[in-house]
């Protein structure tokens, strides 16, 4: 019994450290109340590559500073990307030539020059804790 | 809505592909001197030796309203201002940009009123410029200038300087920069409105947002605005606005173009010529304009698009040619097409504006003369040099698409630094009439201005600096006697710096 309980405490000890922490983005300037913001989180460059995220998250938008949070994740590499969907059509609006005209933006504040953000800048840690990042909306 | 659906999916995920990598760029630079430094230095020695390139310095000063002083009479039926536009912020702290064409805008404006003239210069309050304003340096880089730990640039339009050309739009003035969008500005005091969205109160909403449209669009005598913007892929933006600048038709010409530059088109009254010069932009040279080269195989091509409809109908091959600017087309009732074109035979101009900003002397340089083309029906192509060293092209406003028989321009006679003469050819009759300004001057742009809206009546106005009083002028001739010199002479008490294009809007 002794010997069960402890198998039972060391494994949601095992889980609680592996599975509980939460990456965090803090999204600044936002422009407007208008529409949502739509965030995907990748695991690792393979899958953002491949365009296959973990999870995603929506928000009401809120004007100013609002905050995404992605839990129950463990240990490793991610990065997060959104954007505001202004016209509630869960699509990146662009112009003719497929340049975003809807705000958007990276984890890690990333940003592209002259195209899309880097895997490289936008990744992040978590290592046994919590984690928080910022980005500000590239309109 | 299907068809721009389908232009969409067709170049949709270019973003992610544009202009060129630059993940090592940074870490390069870390290690690199600062050319732009280096830059400033270089014209800050030449210009102790050579008092011409005062035109080419720039400035970081605005221009209040100041009354100029007139000699001759000022025609009392020229009743509006003058707007010009161009490139005048070169320098920030001890950095200076490499190309001429890199500058901040500002807009100066000559203002005719009560019989006399007025003057007052702005320069467009663009988002980058408002940023290395409040930052008192630059942010980012340029086309070919690289500033050391520059931001990054989301869109062409963190780095729009507005500096090209200035057209009136609907009470409002636009200031063009030929990779973003159109910025407005008030009439009345030179203060930057707003980004135009180029297809508000459209349709198209936000489609259009951030489109890169030329700095010469052909407004026709129904007020249509007619345009192109060239995008990174080589494929061209086609647009028609309504006089009230509202976008009526828009599409996208696919093309295999990848010169990196398209600075100017024309129209007749039946099609829009799109000409693609024979340049080639090298992907292994650093910098945009640097690197871009004249291919001496390669025709220009000329795309011959219907309005009606904005299609493709035919295409032109013409021997290898380089031109920024055209001045104008027009159709017979047989389909044969005329236009001319400031034709060189190489791309040489493009980087003497990279020596310029140096201050260095050029040591041979390219003219471009005015040739004259006409496309037959039978696909056939003729061309005729009709002029010597002329740039600038401009002809009467109501003859845009159509037949006509003037053409004004700017060259050089005495020297070989910037412009000096103005010309007035007559291309009818073959006659040329010009006014050389000298060596003294460094002259701009001219444009006719004609109170009764017909060709070969009215004036020719354009701005000169004289290098030795440090002054500039604004010049005013007879179109029918040029020859003779202005009729009219009005000085600033200072200069300002060489600008662009500009246009008259007239007093209603």
């Amino acid at each position: 019994m002794k010997i069960k309980l402890t198998i039972a405490t060391a494994l949601l000890t095992l889980t609680s450290s592996v599975f509980s922490h939460s990456l965090q983005l803090e999204i600044r300037e936002v422009k407007s109340n208008q529409g949502k913001i739509l965030a995907q989180l990748f695991n690792g460059e393979s899958n953002y590559q491949t365009n296959n995220p973990m999870m995603a998250q929506q928000t009401m938008a809120k004007e100013g500073t609002l905050i995404v949070t992605f839990s129950n994740l463990e240990n490793g590499e991610y990065a997060i990307r959104y954007f505001h969907d202004e016209n509630n059509d869960n699509q990146l609006a662009t112009n003719l030539i497929g340049i975003p005209t809807e705000g958007y933006g990276y984890s890690n504040n990333a940003k592209g020059n002259f195209g899309p953000a880097k895997y490289q800048d936008m990744k992040v840690s978590i290592v046994d804790s919590d984690v928080t990042t910022h980005s500000t909306v590239i309109y | 809505m299907e068809r721009r659906q389908a232009l969409k999916s067709l170049v949709v995920g270019a973003a992610t592909t544009m202009l060129p990598a630059t993940e090592s760029l940074a870490a390069f630079l870390q290690q690199e001197t600062d050319s732009l430094a280096e830059n400033k230095v270089l014209f800050d020695k030449a210009l102790l030796n050579n008092p011409n390139l005062i035109g080419f310095q720039g400035t970081h000063q605005e221009f209040s309203k100041t009354r100029l002083t007139i000699e001759g009479t000022i025609p009392k039926n020229i009743k509006g201002s003058f707007y010009r536009n161009g490139a005048a912020l070169f320098e920030r702290g001890q950095q200076r940009y490499q190309h001429l064409f890199e500058g901040d805008g500002m807009i100066q404006d000559f203002h005719f009123e009560n019989g006399e003239i007025y003057h007052q210069g702005k320069f467009v309050k663009t988002r980058k410029y408002q940023q290395e304003q409040q930052a008192g340096k630059f942010l980012y880089s340029g086309p070919d200038s690289k500033v050391i730990n520059g931001l990054p640039v989301s869109t062409p339009e963190a780095i729009n300087t507005a500096n090209t050309n200035i057209i009136p739009v609907n009470g409002e003035l636009w200031a063009l920069w030929e990779a973003g969008s159109p910025v407005s500005i008030s009439k009345k005091d030179l203060s930057t409105l707003e980004y135009v969205n180029l297809g508000r109160n459209s349709d198209y909403g936000n489609t259009l947002k951030g489109m890169a449209f030329s700095a010469h669009p052909k407004i026709e005598a129904n007020g249509d605005i007619w345009n192109f913007g060239l995008s990174h892929t080589g494929h061209i933006v086609l647009y028609q606005l309504n006089a009230n600048g509202v976008t009526r038709n828009v599409n996208l010409i696919k093309t295999s173009y990848r010169g990196g530059m398209l600075h100017d088109f024309l129209i007749t009254h039946k099609h829009i010529l799109l000409i693609l010069p024979s340049l080639e932009k090298n992907n292994t040279t650093s910098g945009f304009f640097n690197a871009i080269e004249f291919n001496d195989q390669l025709p220009m091509q000329v795309l011959v698009v219907d309005k009606a409809t904005l299609a493709l109908k035919k295409r032109f091959d013409l021997p290898p040619g380089f031109a920024f600017h055209y001045g104008n087309a027009w159709e017979e009732s047989d389909g044969s097409i005329h236009f001319d074109a400031s034709l060189y035979s190489s791309v040489d101009v493009l980087h003497h504006m990279n020596t310029l900003m140096k201050g260095l002397n050029p040591t041979s340089l390219s003219t471009a003369k005015t040739t004259l083309f006409t496309l037959k029906p039978n696909g056939t192509v003729q061309h005729d040099y009709i002029g010597e060293n002329s740039e600038f092209p401009r002809i009467n406003n109501e003859k845009v698409g159509l037949r006509n028989h003037e053409l004004y321009t700017i060259g050089s006679t005495e020297t070989m630094l910037w412009n000096d003469t103005v010309s007035n050819y007559h291309i009818s009759n073959g006659k040329i009439q010009q006014y050389v300004y000298g060596k003294d001057f460094l002259v701009e742009e001219h444009i006719a201005v004609s109170p009764t809206n017909k060709e070969g009546e009215g004036y020719l106005i354009g701005t000169a600096l004289h290098v030795p009083s440090k002054r500039t002028c604004l010049n005013i001739f007879d179109v029918k006697a040029l020859s003779n010199g202005p009729v009219c002479r009005a000085w600033l008490p200072y200069h300002i710096p060489l600008g662009f294009h500009g246009n008259f809007v007239a007093t209603t």
